[in-house]
């Protein structure tokens, strides 16, 4: 290698460094007047729907070419996006504690003035609003789909047997029981992954804890260990209609296992139903609410949004965005994803429901739903491996330190929330 | 000790210590070949051989994870880091090595350089997403210069202790003949050090190679490596063990294949980079 | 720019050839360590506004249960995996330093696990602990064994331990092997003429001869076990009941992906700290024995 050559290299490497740095950032918008649109959203599992959405649109629209993707590790990608500010123009996420922040930070866009915001179905736009960390004027999110979770069962195994749908807690463990008489495993888990946790947990909570608890107890009215303490004994219990080591095996064991008929029962959300039938597409599945309380009135189903989709407060061009917007929410769009994910739809409307939703069909047409409890929770306290703990501790304390500790991090990780709020009530005062 | 005579006892415990060595690739193999229907809960199944040996594991592998695609990716981030660390860490290792006895100034460069070993990742990731972002580098460019920097210490170290082996004299006559400082490095120093190239590339390749969390914070888009293939595989098809671990496995080849053709250097090369680094 | 007359040719180009390599690491290692240390001071979330907190979230981690465990686990984890590391492959370099038939065949093996990326190897074993093994022990009737190691929280942490020590025992063998082969063989003989056993021999002659590569055996491997992280991703995620959840994990975990970018860059500044001092300790200890013997 001679002198000249390398120097040059050197030389070469060093303007190449320096010129990236000037020209690598910044998307063009427009090209040949027409308006590019960046639409991100976080489930990679209905990657296929949105590629047909995604052409559908751009058949049909000359001056707005519109781009969707929908990556893994959705989440984690588009805050290190953020992170980059490298921001897309529609994000499509979940109504959940990341939209909390997200909105908080104020990145989102005012949209009450798209006219689709008043056909969407009020318990949802409630559930919005109950997101806001500090209560804020306007319409930030269209929710788009709705999940529900209650309890998965294999309904030819269930008219085999013979087994009634349970509509009280006690009935549903003397159906356990009964289950197990079979010589059949009740319920399966897949508790290795923390986050299934998160599924029983909700769906007990929603019925035997008030909807508002988490702002309730931020503004000192009361506690978890006062309103978590049935849910929290209810949830243990169950462990016990399960065979093997639950901490052993994770979602997709679990969901093998389901769709195999080695259990009877699953407490997952309606999610897992894609996973499930790609394991055994004949399988006959059906869900029921999760029966908490003695008096069936009482019980609640669990159903949150799922999907909903937000305009970045940088996004430029606006109209564009609504255009996409009112494309995504026209019938037979909506209609294409549920058919593709077995999602419920957020908007009012004449669509037609899967059939695993049968059981839980009267719920929804009552409007009888509470949001997921988790969607308030800081998803850096963790509160699935919180609950994991306990599940796993089979001390007698177990249940009281399960409970202060979830008091004592809720503050901790609560604590700037807490105080910013407390701060805005005086200033309404 | 004596010369001649095998020591059976060590050598036949030695072999049936590869157990735990070749069991777990015996493992990937196996289940890579098998169809699901074919995973039993018993050992003697799961042990057993695949009924047929068939390659449609790895056709749909390679179609999912868009395998070339990543492959092509790896291999550029690896080889162009490997190339620019040679000629960047030596020269800079040669500069400091030859400079430290003499000025202060070097050897405090030599230990800020160096000290750079202790810093963790973890406290740099952050920043340097938001970094690599503005600059325009949330590519493979920007992974790659990212390699330059964390491989810095430890070769620059590796390259200024090789140095010591080198004499003096050696330059000292070439300057006399006329020759600048710049080329009497590129000739003769330079080719001088092939050992320690040897050792620096490959301990560069398998960190490089084998790297998840710098491609996966820094790079943006769908670009993918092959081991960043294998965690998007997981989160996403992970219910067929089949499938992932077809995979998994020609995630390993090209790696084993290169070790298979160069083990005698890759283990010459640490080995030197062990007595004289 | 104009140059100091006292600075020769040889020395402009000196500076020149050190400075690219200066300018990168000042840009992308020192850079962004003050920018961590920057944000430490903060409660910025990654994205939005922030506001200074002063030292609070350096107090925080002080209180932090969870911050606690992590570091409890990464010692724990690092100190058992140095020892066992160590142990292991001191054992197997002088066996495979010995005189053996496929001595090449051998080496080559042992060397492969270190060749294989962390997160695929982590996948596999996964795939072990979760079914073969308690599937072997459900044959042979072995109670302990049939409960997969890493769903009990009290044991998960040897499961990401036995996968971490199989990798890393390759490369100290090796470092190992090539201290061995400068110890020269007539040292060995003069030991035998004395009639000092294995033992004996072992203490009195290898150990000291090998000191360097003790030390340097030591520095990587406690480093590369306290950074654990590859293992943990494929293994266990953390779990069960977050008790393995090492450093790296939880600032990876919570810093990017759970909107504490503030907090876990207090969290990393303290580990780059406790790093700095281990290191240091060890090296003095190292060299101290060195000198000794």
């Amino acid at each position: 290698m001679n002198q000249k050559g390398l120097a040059k290299g050197l030389a070469v490497m060093l303007t190449a460094v320096s010129l990236l740095s000037v020209s690598g950032c910044g998307s063009q918008n427009t090209t040949d007047g027409v308006t590019e649109i960046e639409l991100v959203n976080y489930k990679p599992e209905a990657v296929e729907a949105f590629e047909e959405i995604e052409r559908r649109f751009n058949e049909t629209h000359d001056d707005i070419h519109l781009t969707i993707e929908s990556p893994n590790e959705a989440m984690t990608i588009l805050k290190t996006r953020f992170i980059r500010e490298d921001y897309p123009d529609i994000v499509g996420i979940g109504g959940d504690i990341n939209y909390s922040n997200f909105l908080d930070a104020d990145m989102f866009m005012d949209i009450s003035d798209l006219e689709l915001v008043n056909e969407i179905k009020p318990v949802y736009m409630d559930m919005e609003e109950a997101l806001e960390l500090l209560p804020k004027e306007g319409v930030y999110a269209l929710p788009y789909a709705a999940n529900a979770a209650g309890i998965l069962y294999n309904k030819d195994m269930f008219e085999q047997h013979g087994w009634e749908i349970p509509e009280t807690w006690s009935k549903f463990i003397s159906l356990c029981e009964q289950i197990r008489g079979a010589g059949i495993q009740p319920l399966t888990f897949g508790l290795r992954d923390t986050w299934t946790a998160l599924s029983p947990w909700n769906s007990l909570v929603v019925s035997l804890s008030p909807a508002n608890v988490c702002k309730e107890v931020n503004a000192g009215n009361t506690t978890f260990t006062k309103e978590y303490r049935t849910t929290a004994k209810k949830i243990k219990e169950l462990m016990q209609y399960t065979d093997g080591n639950p901490f052993a095996y994770g979602y997709n064991d679990a969901c093998t296992a389901f769709a195999r008929g080695e259990a009877a029962m699953y407490t997952i959300g309606s999610y897992a139903v894609p996973q499930i039938m790609s394991v055994n597409p004949d399988i006959n599945i059906d869900t029921f609410t999760f029966p908490a309380n003695e008096n069936e009135q009482d019980n609640v189903l669990t159903s949150g949004v799922d999907l909903q989709f937000s305009v970045m407060s940088t996004c430029e061009n606006k109209e564009a965005a609504y255009d996409v917007l009112r494309f995504l929410f026209e019938h037979d769009t909506v209609q294409l994803y549920l058919d593709n994910q077995n999602a419920i739809p957020c908007m009012e409307g004449d669509f037609e429901l899967p059939s695993m939703m049968d059981g839980i069909q009267s719920y929804i047409e009552e409007g009888r739903m509470g949001d997921f409890h988790d969607h308030y929770y800081p998803s850096e306290m963790s509160v699935d491996a919180i609950i994991q703990t306990y599940l796993l501790d089979n001390s007698s304390g177990a249940l009281d330190s399960f409970l202060s500790r979830f008091d004592n991090e809720w503050r901790r990780y609560n604590r700037d929330l807490i105080q910013r709020l407390q701060e805005y009530e005086e200033g309404e005062r | 000790m004596k010369k001649g005579v095998t020591n059976w006892p060590v050598t036949i415990l030695l072999i049936l210590g590869c157990v735990t060595i070749f069991f777990p690739l015996y493992m990937t193999v196996i289940i890579a070949f098998k169809q699901p229907s074919e995973m039993t809960n018993s050992v003697a199944g799961a042990l057993a051989f695949p009924s047929h040996w068939s390659l449609s594991n790895f056709a749909e592998a390679i179609r999912v994870t868009d395998f070339w695609h990543s492959l092509g990716n790896s291999v550029f981030i690896t080889c162009a880091t490997i190339v620019l660390t040679l000629l960047l860490h030596s020269m800079t290792g040669y500069a400091i090595g030859r400079s430290m006895a003499r000025k202060k100034k070097y050897k405090l460069l030599y230990f800020y350089i160096v000290s750079g070993m202790f810093v963790p990742f973890a406290i740099l990731m952050m920043p340097l997403v938001k970094q690599t972002a503005q600059m325009g580098l949330d590519n493979m460019i920007g992974v790659i210069i990212l390699y330059l920097v964390f491989y810095m210490p430890i070769n620059v170290m590796l390259y200024t202790g090789y140095l010591k082996n080198i004499p003096m004299a050696m330059e000292e006559a070439a300057e006399m003949d006329g020759a600048t400082t710049w080329k009497t490095y590129w000739t003769i120093i330079f080719p001088m050090m092939k050992p320690m190239h040897a050792t620096v590339a490959i301990l560069t390749a398998l960190g490089t190679w084998n790297d998840v969390m710098t491609p996966l914070v820094i790079m943006s888009g769908d670009q993918n490596t092959l081991p960043m293939a294998q965690l998007n595989f997981q989160s996403q098809f992970g219910t067929n063990y089949n499938l992932a671990f077809a995979s998994y496995l020609l995630a390993l080849i090209p790696i084993l294949i290169f070790y298979l053709v160069c083990q005698k250097q890759i283990l010459n090369g640490i080995a030197s980079g062990a007595v004289k680094g | 720019m104009k140059t100091k007359r006292s600075m020769t040719h040889k020395d402009k180009t000196l500076l020149f050839m050190v400075l690219p390599a200066v300018i990168l690491f000042a840009l992308f290692n020192t850079i962004p360590l003050l920018r961590g240390a920057f944000y430490s001071l903060t409660n910025y979330r990654g994205y939005g506004t922030y506001d200074f907190v002063g030292l609070r979230n350096y107090i925080d981690l002080f209180t932090d249960i969870r911050v606690r465990n992590s570091y409890l686990f990464t010692f724990k984890y690092a100190v058992a995996g140095t020892i066992l590391v160590n142990g292991l492959s001191l054992l197997l370099a002088m066996a495979l330093n010995s005189k053996i038939k496929a001595k090449s065949f051998l080496r080559g093996a042992y060397f492969l696990p270190n060749i294989l990326g962390g997160l695929i190897v982590g996948y596999i074993f996964s795939f072990i602990f979760t079914y073969i093994l308690p599937a072997a022990g459900e044959a042979l009737n072995i109670g302990w064994l049939q409960n997969s190691i890493l769903a009990d929280e009290r044991f998960a942490w040897i499961g990401v331990l036995i996968v971490g020590v199989w990798q890393a025992v390759a490369m100290s063998t090796i470092i190992y092997i090539s201290g061995l082969q400068t110890i020269p063989a007539d040292i060995y003989e003069a030991g035998m003429i004395d009639g000092a056993g294995v033992w004996q021999t072992f203490k009195k002659l290898t150990l000291p001869m090998l000191m360097p590569f003790v030390s340097i055996n030591l520095i990587l491997s406690t480093k590369n076990m306290l950074m654990v992280f590859d293992q943990i991703m494929s293994l266990t995620k953390g779990g069960p009941a977050q008790s393995t959840e090492s450093i790296s994990y939880l600032i990876y975990r919570n810093g990017m992906d759970g909107g504490q970018f503030g907090f876990q860059s207090a969290n990393a500044v303290l580990f780059f700290v406790i790093i700095v001092i281990f290191s240091v300790v060890q090296m003095k200890i190292t060299g101290k024995k060195e000198e000794q013997l």
